[in-house]
């Protein structure tokens, strides 16, 4: 019986059958609408999904006409922070735009949260300036709200990952809410020193990492610096297909957040006046890429049918069917570029 | 009322964190003569784990899970007083420790599977977050532990999952401790590559790994 | 989408600036540059415009605009607002 190479969500090689290799396409399609309670693949979805997952080429890729763009994030000090090569950042950005072919590059501090980079961002901002003036392409300043940085000891609210399973929580509730507050603040003061030297967006990356509350406070920071800026862009990528509920009550606009997926992230990512929505679907490392695939075009296909803004997928590491690993075939990668821009008609990654 | 009814009165209670519905349960469980065993296997447990799949898929959020698990927890408390008045065994079946790796502080996902874990009738002890990989041990030997679990948000983090697994190895206690790790980078591969006997993608898979475990070492009813 | 060597950057400045749809972005660009959006992923074609226009190149030569030059011509070429350029025309009081 014909097997087909592919991998699994931890990026082992394995060989499959089309019976195997079905399957989990149907299985994968079943998690997503049990989830999301959205509409399945098509019959013709699924077997441009198969044919793609089992497409013969190393590396597929699309017509001409159907390229799209991309946003990025972790900043752009990835050759010098993960390849290990000494380069400052703004010679790094130009690597990347005349070399690499970017369309644009989110720069940020090596520790990419925003609360790091409140007590250092003139001197982050210096260096965004003269990477601005060094390049071309659109450049984000970018970072994470990781409402965790401020529970004690690293910063002044109580811990309700501790509060709650103790049992306190109201107390959980409450530290989260006052948590919200200093990262809305830490936010807008990086957007406004970074929009002062001319950046043309604000990347706030991994929203709802913490929890529903984490992604309230980017919700209200997105807001307020689109009302300051709004010639400025502002992408909103998020942590995971569902909203963690550590709190289970907030809202925004009258919609709680947690428990949204992709279909209905977006459209708060819109109300709050983001330019760009990054969805997310984490890699289940356990399944195979099938699986993983057929469940991130499932979630994304039902994004994409209601966002009236540009949705970039993320695309990497451990999300939108990427093995968990730091190295990442090209085979995968390829095909998950693919399935989503013929299938979910994305318009970025 | 008849034992189904009971049974299903105990799993509602967890599903509607409802502690009067599962008390008035274990009231009627215990007049009727009904095996409490049965009604926390069968009633009590199998509401956690419905709950714990609705948590996998965001339709129960943490703060409802937490407060469900704890009228498990009274409820357990309660069937654990009863077994021992009656002579029956007790419900404790193993000993676990559980830590966020020394240099990584995300432990909300380890929070939940401490308390998933604590619900099946394990004493576990929470060593918190940063915890160095030789006070896994240390504590493991201090504690009576049965399992060791780890969990590491961080690439750069993961490394000290495999410290454990040399310390272990090291001071002759590799198969003395069942080990599981855990975390966003973490998957079965560096699982195997490091040693561990687990990898658990999330709370409920901690669970169904450990009642394995608990059924090869014989525990399922108690130690 | 390939960035510089083609017309990926100045395709998401639409997204990033206008909230386009990628389709839309990639009308809009074409209609500026007066090229067909098959020809926005044309390295070939590319080149040349970018070279004509000053919007930047992989390559670039003495002669070519770079960096800040490039983004001042992208923004008249598109219509748009960079707000880099707005603060370097601002500091360099132009």
């Amino acid at each position: 019986m014909k097997k087909y190479f592919t991998r699994m969500g931890d990026g082992s090689a394995v060989y499959m059958t089309e019976e195997e290799i079905r399957k989990d396409i149907e299985a994968g399609i079943a998690n997503a609408v049990r989830g999301a309670k959205v509409d399945p693949l098509t019959d013709d979805e699924i077997e441009h999904l198969y044919n793609i997952i089992t497409a013969p080429d190393s590396v597929v890729s699309v017509e001409n006409h159907r390229r799209v763009v991309q946003t990025s994030d972790s900043s752009s000090n990835k050759l010098g922070r993960h390849s290990g090569i000494a380069i400052d950042q703004p010679t790094q950005t130009v690597i990347y735009e005349r070399c690499l072919g970017c369309d644009s590059m989110d720069m940020g501090l090596n520790d990419y949260n925003f609360k790091a980079v409140k007590s250092c961002a003139e001197n982050e901002a210096v260096i965004v300036k003269n990477a601005l003036t060094y390049s071309a392409m659109p450049l984000l300043y970018g970072g994470m709200p990781n409402l965790g940085f401020y529970t004690k000891p690293d910063g002044p609210v109580d811990n309700w990952a501790e509060l709650l399973p103790a049992g306190k929580l109201d107390e959980a509730r409450a530290a989260q809410e006052e948590a919200v507050e200093y990262a809305v603040h830490d936010m807008v003061f990086v957007a406004d020193t970074m929009y002062k030297v001319g950046v043309d967006g604000i990347n706030l990356d991994t929203c709802g990492a913490s929890g529903d509350a984490d992604w309230l406070a980017a919700l209200k920071a997105c807001e307020i610096i689109r009302n300051k800026y709004p010639d400025m862009g502002v992408e909103m990528g998020m942590a995971g297909e569902f909203v963690l509920g550590m709190h289970g009550k907030l809202e925004y606009d009258g919609v709680r957040l947690a428990g949204l997926y992709p279909h209905q992230q977006v459209k708060l990512a819109e109300k709050a006046g983001a330019t760009i929505f990054g969805a997310v679907v984490n890699t289940n490392s356990n399944m195979s890429f099938a699986w993983n695939l057929a469940r991130t075009c499932t979630f994304i296909k039902a994004c994409m049918e209601v966002a009236e803004i540009p949705v970039h997928v993320n695309v990497g590491m451990g999300v939108g069917a990427i093995p968990m690993s730091e190295y990442m075939p090209a085979d995968v990668v390829s095909r998950t570029d693919k399935a989503l821009i013929e299938i979910c008609n994305i318009d970025g990654l | 009322m008849s034992k189904e009814a009971i049974i299903q009165a105990a799993y509602d209670s967890i599903i509607e964190c409802d502690e009067e519905k599962a008390m008035k349960a274990l009231d009627d469980a215990k007049e009727q003569g009904i095996s409490f065993v049965e009604l926390l296997s069968e009633g009590f447990s199998a509401g956690i784990r419905e709950l714990g799949e609705r948590f996998a898929f965001g339709e129960v959020f943490l703060p409802e899970l937490m407060a469900c698990t704890e009228v498990m927890q009274k409820a357990v408390a309660i069937i654990e007083e009863e077994m021992e008045k009656s002579g029956q065994q007790t419900k404790k079946k193993g000993v676990m420790v559980i830590g966020t790796v020394e240099g990584d502080i995300h432990d909300i996902g380890k929070g939940i599977v401490a308390s998933m874990v604590k619900t099946n009738g394990i004493e576990v002890h929470d060593l918190g977050r940063e915890v160095p990989a030789r006070v896994f041990v240390e504590k493991a030997e201090e504690y009576g532990a049965d399992f060791i679990g780890s969990s590491a948000l961080l690439t750069t983090t993961m490394t000290v999952q495999k410290e454990i697994e040399e310390i272990l190895k090291k001071e002759g206690l590799k198969g003395k401790y069942k080990t599981m790790v855990g975390g966003a980078p973490v998957t079965q591969r560096w699982a195997d590559k490091i040693g561990a006997d687990a990898f658990c993608e999330d709370a409920t898979e901690a669970v169904k790994t450990i009642q394995k475990w608990l059924k090869e070492m014989g525990r399922e009813e108690g130690m | 989408m390939g960035g510089m060597h083609t017309a990926g950057d100045l395709v998401l400045r639409m997204q990033l600036a206008k909230g386009m749809k990628i389709d839309e972005a990639k009308k809009y660009v074409a209609d500026k540059l007066g090229i067909t959006v098959e020809e926005l992923c044309d390295p070939i074609v590319m080149s040349e415009i970018r070279e004509e226009l000053g919007l930047g190149l992989q390559l670039p030569k003495s002669k070519d605009a770079i960096a800040m030059e490039a983004k001042i011509n992208i923004a008249k070429v598109l219509g748009i607002k960079i707000n880099s350029v707005e603060v370097f025309k601002s500091r360099a009081n132009l």
